[in-house]
């Protein structure tokens, strides 16, 4: 609390009359960071293989899809920051005051599961990457890195301040650029792959085209989100005066976000996606994104495979400390319990405690030999969708109402653009989820 | 109205009741005085098939545990938000934060209490058991939800709430001042409450806390409890507090339940405390009662009278009247039958018998009982070395300490009766 309005106070200080360009470029650094870091955890485990997928299945067919997810993913994260600027408050605070408690405890439990199978999937991807890094450094089993990785992302957070741990966030964007450099290395034909950006040069009513376009929208847009960029902006201390440089922000992070993904289909897509359509009957078999960097040593060099593993390890770490993180700020949000890493341990014991719970359940379910960690890759997966359309639906009414937002509600071409997208990503994820789980319907 | 304390989630949602036909449900409450200590509930919201009415706060008969009981149908429209404060809307699930800011956690329930003739807000539920009550629990696990301790936040530790949509609810006191602050402000609200919900409350709280809410509490309504909660727990309370606050609270009860509260505590402590208890029973410190009637010396006779008739349904001893000024020094006495005598419009100091016969709170039994008998007393005043009235010895408490145990024992039990009876009659 005091810490917000001392970093808000530190924002106004530094724009007194008229902002020059220098100031202007300080102020936007000193509020840049929730929407960047958001949007990039996107780009975990997760969406790194189901953008993998698109580009060995597909080719250049779904890079379109990129133009339209970007918005979507611009949309609900706008909603979410403007909402934390201006009630101060986050997104769980809102829905326990709005909602009472019997929704919002209801709304915990299952969010809770949801994210509990999310981070072990995030430890998951951290394991699959073991493989391939023992092939330089060959103690560097499962065993030693995944236990690794969970010291260093609890460290990280408990250590830090919120500066401090942003700093981190952002070295582990910068590091997806791997993906960019890896994606060049693969030779894209780019005389194919730009116009494909811009019109979709295969529109198809296949079912597995449907299924793959709707995992590449479901895996950009996550619930936990929401919950994460709008706690960020409130610690943040970003008030509504600053909002426009974090609406900014949050463009920016939807963009490098979804540059990011173009890359990794584009990889893919030039080294995968070709081979198989010149070898028809024995392609490559692509079921994770380690599957991907594997595939990538004879095909684009073992460099670019190191790349795309260090680009998957980095992401997975990413995710793996954003994500619990922001499980720990719902949870002591909707309990009212201090929250944020800007606190001293002492000060916030149940959100670190919780955190560090969080971290132990998900590192401790990959170890175990023999674990069903597929079931729960999958059926977490499965609940993001389902969960995706309520949890839109909550911040829909809430910024709509005028008691918070006051005259920063939704306007109408906003609304209309913003249920769209409920309505859209509702009935994509639900008819995926269906699909997923009964796969025998409809075939 | 047999409703003493409750809490919100168990009122909101039950069917408002005018002339045993039930009219809405009870939706909300609303307070206009938000910075009272303890805010007054002026108004109930209520919504019906017409619309959201409000019922003002005198037209509410009874809460019982199926509905609510109105006197009137509620006719006035409910104020803007931002003209009143709500207490389900406004105050429920907000945010408590101590004095500099930090989160602690949210409100999970709020009791209302009724204290004289006014409902008013007491106290915020932070606790396991108001989450669940809140989740629906109430019905299904009310066993489980006994067991689990209260932790309820008394009112007067919460800043005044000046804005009346307020975004979070500030404590008055710092959080580590909070446990030991609330118990004697729960005292304040227990000694409003029946003695069956006394009683519950208690049961609710952590040993140290119910002793330190018990300490403030007055020796009938201790006695009462501990009839109601048993010895066990009583003794497990008065385990927890300070050697002589024990000791007081023992030497206010009744033989026959100090024997049984020290029977059921640790040895140790049962010695140590009785041995404390005795060495003022044998005092006329340790005799006394604080039960007597009293009054200023500018009074007329006529207004002392109705004075007694007002009280002495409640007071024990009341044939004699001490005269005391405000600072409560003893100025003189009299007797029912002197005041009965006199004349209506007599003021009190023009007859008060001036030369009081009086005790020291040293003075040991034989001493007190001696001076009853040579003077054919009924009681004798207990007064400090400056003149500060302490409290009296009755006759037959004087008696009882002086003879021994063994003929004691033989004696029909006369007192007891005669109290019983004269309950009963009053």
């Amino acid at each position: 609390m005091t810490s917000q309005s001392r970093s808000a106070e530190r924002i106004r200080a530094a724009a007194p009359g008229r902002p020059s360009l220098w100031r202007s470029a300080v102020m936007f650094l000193s509020v840049v960071g929730p929407g960047i870091i958001t949007a990039n955890a996107d780009n975990d485990v997760g969406g790194i293989t189901t953008y993998s997928l698109a580009g060995a299945q597909f080719g250049y067919d779904l890079l379109w899809l990129l133009v339209p997810v970007t918005l979507v993913l611009i949309i609900t994260q706008e909603i979410c920051a403007r909402m934390g600027a201006v009630t101060g408050k986050g997104l769980a605070d809102l829905i326990r005051e709005n909602f009472g408690v019997k929704v919002t405890f209801w709304v915990l439990v299952v969010f809770v599961i949801c994210d509990l199978g999310n981070i072990a999937t995030e430890f998951a991807g951290i394991a699959s990457v073991a493989p391939i890094l023992q092939t330089y450094v060959p103690e560097l089993s499962k065993f030693l890195l995944v236990p690794l990785a969970a010291v260093f992302v609890y460290a990280a957070i408990v250590r830090g301040n919120q500066k401090i741990v942003e700093r981190i966030f952002f070295v582990f964007c910068s590091v997806y650029l791997t993906y960019v450099v890896s994606g060049l290395m693969a030779h894209p034909n780019w005389s194919v792959a730009l116009p494909a950006t811009i019109v979709p040069p295969h529109l198809s009513s296949s079912k597995a085209y449907l299924i793959m376009a709707i995992g590449v929208i479901g895996t950009t847009v996550a619930p936990w989100q929401q919950f994460y960029i709008q706690a960020a902006v409130v610690e943040k201390g970003v008030r509504i005066k600053d909002y426009p440089l974090t609406r900014l922000d949050v463009i920016i992070g939807a963009f490098f976000c979804d540059f990011i993904a173009y890359f990794i289909i584009i990889a893919s897509a030039a080294t995968i996606f070709v081979f198989n359509q010149q070898h028809p009957g024995h392609g490559i078999q692509i079921n994770s994104a380690g599957d991907v960097a594997v595939a990538l040593s004879p095909l684009a060099g073992k460099y670019a495979a190191l790349l795309f593993s260090l680009g998957l390890l980095n992401a997975a770490i990413f995710t793996a400390s954003v994500l619990p993180l922001s499980t720990a700020y719902y949870v002591c949000e909707a309990f009212g319990f201090e929250a944020g890493v800007e606190n001293r341990f002492r000060d916030a014991k149940f959100f670190y405690l919780f955190y560090l719970a969080l971290i132990v359940a998900g590192a401790g379910f990959v170890l175990i030999p023999n674990a069903p960690l597929l079931g729960v890759i999958f059926y977490s997966q499965v609940l993001n969708g389902i969960l995706l359309a309520p949890i839109l639906i909550f911040m829909l009414i809430l910024v709509n109402n005028r008691r918070l937002m006051g005259e920063h509600v939704n306007g109408l071409v906003y609304n209309v653009l913003a249920w769209a997208t409920v309505v859209i990503v509702g009935v994509l994820t639900l008819v995926s989820v269906v699909e997923t789980a009964f796969p025998q319907l409809g075939s | 109205m047999t409703f003493h304390e409750g809490f919100l989630s168990d009122i909101v949602g039950k069917p408002a009741v005018v002339n045993d036909k039930a009219i809405g449900k009870v939706a909300d409450f609303v307070v206009t005085q938000p910075h009272e200590v303890f805010p007054k509930v002026d108004s109930l919201v209520v919504k019906t098939k017409k619309g959201t009415f409000l019922a003002p706060a005198e037209a509410l008969v009874d809460i019982d545990p199926r509905r609510v009981v109105l006197s009137a149908e509620p006719s006035q429209p409910a104020p803007p938000e931002d003209q009143a404060l709500y207490v389900v809307e406004d105050l429920l699930d907000k945010q408590i934060v101590d004095v500099d800011g930090r989160k602690l956690v949210r409100i999970n329930d709020i009791e209302l209490a009724k204290t004289g003739n006014t409902l008013r807000v007491v106290a915020a539920d932070i606790g396991v058991s108001g989450l669940l009550r809140r989740l629906g629990g109430s019905r299904l696990t009310k066993p489980v939800l006994d067991r689990i301790p209260r932790s309820l936040i008394s009112w007067n530790d919460v800043a005044p709430i000046e804005n009346l949509t307020p975004s979070d609810v500030r404590l008055s006191v710092s959080q580590k001042k909070l446990p030991r602050l609330h118990p004697s402000d729960l005292a304040e609200i227990i000694s409003d409450l029946s003695t069956n919900d006394a009683a519950s409350v208690i049961r609710h709280l952590d040993d140290e806390t119910a002793a330190d809410a018990f300490e403030h509490l007055e020796p009938e309504r201790q006695q009462a409890i501990i009839e109601e909660v048993g010895a066990e727990r009583a003794a497990d309370i008065i385990e927890e507090m300070d050697a002589d606050d024990a000791a007081d609270v023992l030497a206010d009860l009744p033989d026959e339940q100090r024997t049984q509260v020290l029977a059921a505590m640790e040895p140790e402590t049962a010695v140590e405390l009785r041995e404390l208890s005795s060495y003022e029973e044998g005092t006329a410190g340790g005799m006394m009662t604080t039960d007597y009637m009293w009054i200023y010396p500018h009074r007329t006779v006529a207004a002392t009278i109705d004075k007694i008739r007002e009280l002495a349904p409640e007071t024990e001893f009341i044939y004699y009247l001490f005269v005391l000024d405000q600072s409560e020094k003893l100025l003189g006495v009299l007797s029912l039958r002197q005041l009965l005598l006199a004349k209506p419009t007599d003021t009190i100091h023009s007859i008060m018998e001036t030369d009081v016969v009086h005790v020291s709170p040293d003075a040991s039994a034989q001493d007190v009982a001696g001076t009853i008998a040579r003077y054919d007393l009924l009681a004798c005043p207990v007064v400090d070395e400056n003149g500060f009235m302490l409290g009296i010895v009755t006759v037959d408490d004087a008696i009882d300490a002086i003879l021994p145990e063994k003929v004691k024992r033989t004696l029909p039990r006369f007192t007891r009766r005669h109290k019983k009876q004269t309950a009963g009659a009053a």
